[in-house]
């Protein structure tokens, strides 16, 4: 499962359109080997997932 | 009258380069990913390396980047990031086919000594993931710039 998909588990109301460059969400992923990981979370109602809930 | 032309002469012969990514990268759907440009095309100064262009002369600096994505049912957007932050986004592209562009042109000041530029994509698709596509040279990811104005 990818960050976006377990994300998007956590909070089903989250469209892709918020993780869009204009977007209050941004994954990022910088080729260097170390994966997805949120480089952004700006949303105004919903809280920045725990690493344990994104484990 | 010196002064001006001392100007003149380091825009002239300011960094300038051009890079293409030389493979197809498949990339996470919903995921800004750094576009790695393996390929130089030219590079006047030595400044390109890693997929980042660090230009030693400070100054205003034109920038452009253009990403190619295939996957299903695909949008996508370019974005320049500098010092490893988004600065400039780019056209938002929706899909019209199973292929889309996305290009950004800007002009950047870059302080010639730590100021660095980066190339990332943005790509969702409906299903599957979406992919940085090499098809030839001029038809892929690619990112060039150069020195405009010295500061």
């Amino acid at each position: 499962m990818t960050l976006l998909e377990k994300i998007k588990s956590i909070y089903p109301e989250l469209t892709n359109m918020d993780f869009s460059p204009f977007g209050t969400i941004v994954l990022q992923n910088d080729s260097d080997g170390k994966g997805d990981y949120i480089a952004k979370w700006e949303h105004p109602t919903l809280a920045r997932p725990t690493d344990e809930e994104l484990a | 009258m010196t002064q001006a032309i001392a100007v003149a002469t380091a825009v002239g012969n300011g960094p300038a380069f051009s890079a293409y990514m030389g493979s197809n990268a498949a990339f996470t759907s919903g995921t800004t990913t750094k576009v790695t440009l393996d390929t130089e095309v030219f590079d006047t100064a030595n400044c390109f390396s890693s997929s980042r262009f660090t230009p030693n002369v400070a100054g205003y600096y034109q920038i452009n980047g253009k990403i190619r994505v295939t996957g299903t049912g695909c949008t996508a957007s370019v974005n320049i990031y500098k010092n490893g932050a988004q600065n400039i986004i780019g056209t938002y592209v929706t899909p019209t086919g199973s292929v889309v562009f996305s290009t950004v042109s800007t002009v950047l000041y870059l302080n010639g000594s730590t100021d660095y530029v980066e190339l990332f994509g943005y790509g969702d698709t409906t299903v599957g993931s979406p992919t940085f596509q090499f098809i030839a040279v001029g038809n892929t990811c690619e990112m060039s710039g150069c020195l405009l104005r010295a500061a």
